[in-house]
């Protein structure tokens, strides 16, 4: 018996000390070191057309024989898709650039703090996407500063030409070039050739029931107020030209959206410091617009116009309500000609069974002063990261892909497709689409679901070409460049404001802690309200919280001069 | 005669060491308890350090740059610092009042019934939410609770204005209460039936002879039988009321309840990874919980002590 017990303490420490082994262990193949598989096919090695002026050059097309596995990490790819092989054009940059795509995926609710975690344990993909923007300057100063991200070599430009023409255009890549004393980080130019303006306007934009509108006489125009809008969701309420009930939502917002149609749009600088007419330094938080804006959205919330439990929504819950359920009457959301596409003519005309191009209106909104109302949305989104120990054939291959992206040939497949498959020229020598009507290229519902999350070597972004693409109806094309040019025509420069780089890239511990996460804050404000008068009360009371924080960052930005 | 020749007297180090060798096999088992410890709970401490270091991801915790007192000074220029501390601790004393008793209260109950096979099946189905993630009861609660639930479904149903329950900040601290409850109060009420299942079953049988009532038995034999236990479980719930359970605050918060909702845990997360990232400021954020925490557990134990009980370690 008491043998039996020796040997069970045995067998049961054995048995630790091998998980203990198990758990130490390193896997059998780091992700990063794929070998070279003598099986891996040629290069197709796309010719090399000749490049038209002002769309870059393409060399000589390189063929690569060794594969390679690089980690890239994107938002909101489609889960499990296989985007090296899944549809032709994954194929097409697999076997062109020779490499297999080990796919890791932010969510949108997640994506500055997982790639916040991974820069600062050193766990960085070989390359990311990094949300680059005023709240997560502070990291990037930092990261570039430590250097937690790669510096792209100083001769970068001349070897990938193409993708440095682009850089040029993004305002963002040169100004922290300068800051930064080299490149590390190489902002995505949604605008090239055709740059809607300058500063550039946001493309969220008010979608209305075009019917219903009519059906309750509500004038149709090209641009409306806040207040505009919540008078058309309320006779909608009132009269239901649906047939809904309780199922009818009159304005789907989730927070960020809700945030930016009601105070946006009243209040350009509400969630960041600006320069006022005397050069003095202000936060928007205290601006009265900032209240307007927030009264409004609490009218929207008390009177049953907002969705009941807005607050709780998350990202397409929103738009799901308006394009896939068909129980909103309006919703403030993407209006790219090729969101458009999706939103639209796939999920909208499908889903809710009419035409989108005959029951959808869609304009900007301007606030309660007639104007458009925004700061400079800078011409990018997104930066693309490389990890500062990548290997140099990695970082060099994906490298080659974005100059060739960046290219007239590498940009109409990024964003028409191929020639003979998905477009073709007519005897006019305009782009006619060979695609389904109501078919868009990217997304799951797509020909070509691994262009959706803007994936694959993406420098430059589809806005610029959105404009002219066959893949996207015509219809769609003539509402979003409408859109654009109507956002520049209400804007002026005082509330449509070009960027205040001092500002925006200040950085400072005190810049840190005063940084919030506004929709929280303001949609705080507005739900715990009871009246427009404790609207007041509590953003006066948030203003007071705020400044002990708020304050040193104003002495210092004003310090600067 | 023969006498018997004295035992040399050992040293409570040798005596240990008998000990050891005595019990070897357990004594091994216990190294990879003691290294466990070490690496995940005693080493980490030493990135408590942060606090007074001005962090920098590529020297590391321990080359980072010494700063003193200075990142406390940016914490406590944070009104909403305070603002975080107090509501930990007003919720915390809420879950005092609220939720420890009502294990007790359970196991007292199934100790109670008397038939074996109902007083299983209570126990599984009081026991079962313990083992769903914080996520799924937020989900679950939303379907219960939401616009469109079905406590609305029946208010609407009856020709009521339905309620908006997971945006009211009124009633979120309330509804932590109830969800802690029914998640975890039969997983707790288990320490309990354990601690009962320990009590001499003759008491009981005097008792019942003397003509004492159920009710009596409970409250004279049972209820003192576990006190020892509920000392000890309450004053460690001391000891984390600045621990205000994240994962149950995150999962079932929203914009609209964030107001009452930023408990010092949810502080930290938003100051880490939701600002701008400063692992020196929540650090030092998290060092203050640590040190309060440490002294709530210390000054538990003493006032147990004081009022007769036996106190943590006995």
């Amino acid at each position: 018996m008491s043998n039996m017990k020796k040997r069970l303490s045995l067998l049961l420490v054995g048995a630790l000390c091998l998980s203990f082994t198990a758990c130490g262990s390193k896997p059998a193949e780091s992700s990063s070191g794929a070998p070279a598989s003598s099986a891996a096919p040629a290069s197709s090695a796309a010719p090399a057309s000749s490049a038209p002026a002002g769309s870059g050059q393409e060399g000589e097309a390189k063929t690569y024989d060794k594969k390679l596995k690089i980690q890239y990490a994107n938002v909101a790819p489609i889960e499990g898709y296989d985007y090296n092989a899944g549809d032709p054009y994954a194929q097409f940059w697999s076997e062109k650039f020779n490499w297999e795509l080990e796919i890791v995926s932010f969510s949108w609710d997640n994506w500055n703090e997982t790639i916040r975690i991974w820069a600062n344990s050193g766990d960085m993909p070989d390359v990311s996407i990094f949300n680059y923007g005023r709240g997560t300057q502070p990291d990037a100063a930092s990261w570039a500063e430590q250097g937690l991200v790669k510096r792209l070599p100083d001769d970068w430009k001349e070897r990938w030409p193409n993708a440095a023409r682009v850089f040029e255009k993004t305002s963002l890549g040169p100004q922290m070039e300068e800051q930064y004393g080299g490149v590390y980080f190489l902002p995505r130019a949604r605008f090239d050739v055709n740059l809607p303006g300058d500063p550039l306007p946001n493309h969220q934009i008010m979608y209305i029931r075009k019917d219903w509108a009519d059906a309750v006489g509500f004038p149709i125009k090209d641009a409306y107020k806040v207040s505009e809008i919540m008078d058309y969701a309320r006779l909608v309420k009132e009269q239901d030209p649906g047939g809904l009930g309780g199922n009818l939502v009159p304005i789907a917002s989730y927070p960020t959206h809700a945030l930016q149609m009601f105070v946006q749009h009243n209040s350009t600088f509400y969630d960041t410091f600006y320069k006022d007419a005397d050069g003095v330094y202000q936060w928007g938080g205290t601006s009265p617009d900032t209240l307007l804006g927030l009264q409004l959205m609490y009218q929207a919330f008390e009177e049953g116009l907002l969705h009941p439990e807005f607050y709780a929504l998350k990202a397409d819950q929103d738009d799901d309500m308006f394009r896939i359920a068909g129980t909103a009457a309006s919703v403030y959301t993407d209006g790219t000609a090729t969101g458009m596409q999706v939103n639209m003519m796939a999920r909208f005309t499908e889903s809710v069974g009419i035409d989108a191009r005959e029951a959808v209106h869609a304009v900007p909104v301007l606030g309660e002063d007639g104007k458009f109302h925004q700061q400079d949305l800078i011409n990018y989104w997104g930066t693309i990261v490389f990890a500062p120990d990548i290997e140099d054939e990695k970082f060099e291959r994906y490298m080659d892909a974005l100059d060739f992206g960046c290219t007239e040939e590498g940009y109409r497949i990024q964003t028409a497709g191929f020639e003979g498959e998905d477009y073709e020229y007519d005897a006019n020598g305009n782009m006619v689409s060979l695609l389904p009507e109501g078919m868009p290229l990217e997304s799951s519902e797509g020909k070509y679901p691994s262009i959706g999350g803007y994936m694959l070597a993406n420098l430059k972004l589809w806005d610029d070409f959105s404009f002219e693409t066959p893949v996207v109806d015509q219809h769609w094309r003539d509402v979003s460049k409408a859109a654009y040019d109507n956002k520049v025509k209400y804007g002026t420069p005082e509330t449509f404001a070009k960027t205040d780089w001092v500002s925006w890239a200040y950085d400072s511990p005190a810049r840190r802690q005063a940084s919030f996460k506004y929709e929280d804050e303001y949609v705080g404000i507005v739900t715990n309200s009871r009246s427009l008068e404790e609207v007041e009360t509590n953003w006066k009371a948030w203003i007071d919280s705020k400044m002990p924080m708020i304050q040193p960052v104003l002495d210092e930005l004003n310090a600067l001069g | 005669m023969v006498m018997s020749q004295p035992k040399p007297k050992l040293s409570r180090g040798a005596l240990l060491w008998v000990q050891i060798k005595k019990n070897r096999q357990v004594y091994f088992l216990l190294i990879f308890g003691i290294i466990w410890y070490a690496i995940f709970a005693y080493i980490p401490m030493y990135g408590l350090t942060l606090a007074f270091k001005k962090y920098r991801a590529v020297d590391g915790i321990f080359g980072s740059p010494w700063v003193g007192l200075d990142v406390f000074q940016y914490v406590f220029r944070d009104p909403a610092f305070f603002n975080s501390v107090v509501r930990t601790l007003w919720i915390n004393a809420g879950r005092l009042i609220f939720q420890f008793p009502i294990p007790i209260v359970l196991s007292l109950l199934l100790n109670e019934v008397r038939l074996g096979k109902s007083k299983k099946v209570l126990q599984s189905v009081f026991t079962f939410p313990h083992f769903l993630s914080w996520i799924i009861v937020s989900s679950i609660m939303l379907n219960v609770l939401g616009h469109q639930g079905i406590l609305n479904s029946f208010i609407k149903l009856f020709g009521g204005e339905p309620l908006s329950i997971v945006g009211n900040s009124r009633v979120f601290v309330p509804l932590l209460y109830i969800t802690e409850n029914w998640k975890s109060a039969g997983w707790t009420a288990i320490i309990y039936m354990a601690s009962i299942a320990g009590i001499d079953q003759e008491q009981y049988e005097a008792a019942e002879i003397d003509g004492a009532s159920r009710f009596q038995r409970m409250m004279h034999i049972t209820l003192p039988g576990i006190q020892g236990t509920m000392t000890v479980l309450f004053i460690l719930a001391a000891g984390n009321l600045m621990t205000a359970g994240f994962d149950q605050i995150y999962n079932l918060s929203n914009p609209a309840t964030a107001t009452v909702a930023e408990t010092l845990d949810m502080y930290i997360y938003r100051v880490t990874f939701q600002s701008a990232s400063d692992f020196s400021f929540s650090s030092a954020v998290s060092l203050f919980k640590s040190v309060i925490n440490c002294f709530l557990l210390i000054a538990a134990d003493r006032v147990s002590k004081r009022f007769g009980g036996s106190g943590l370690f006995g």
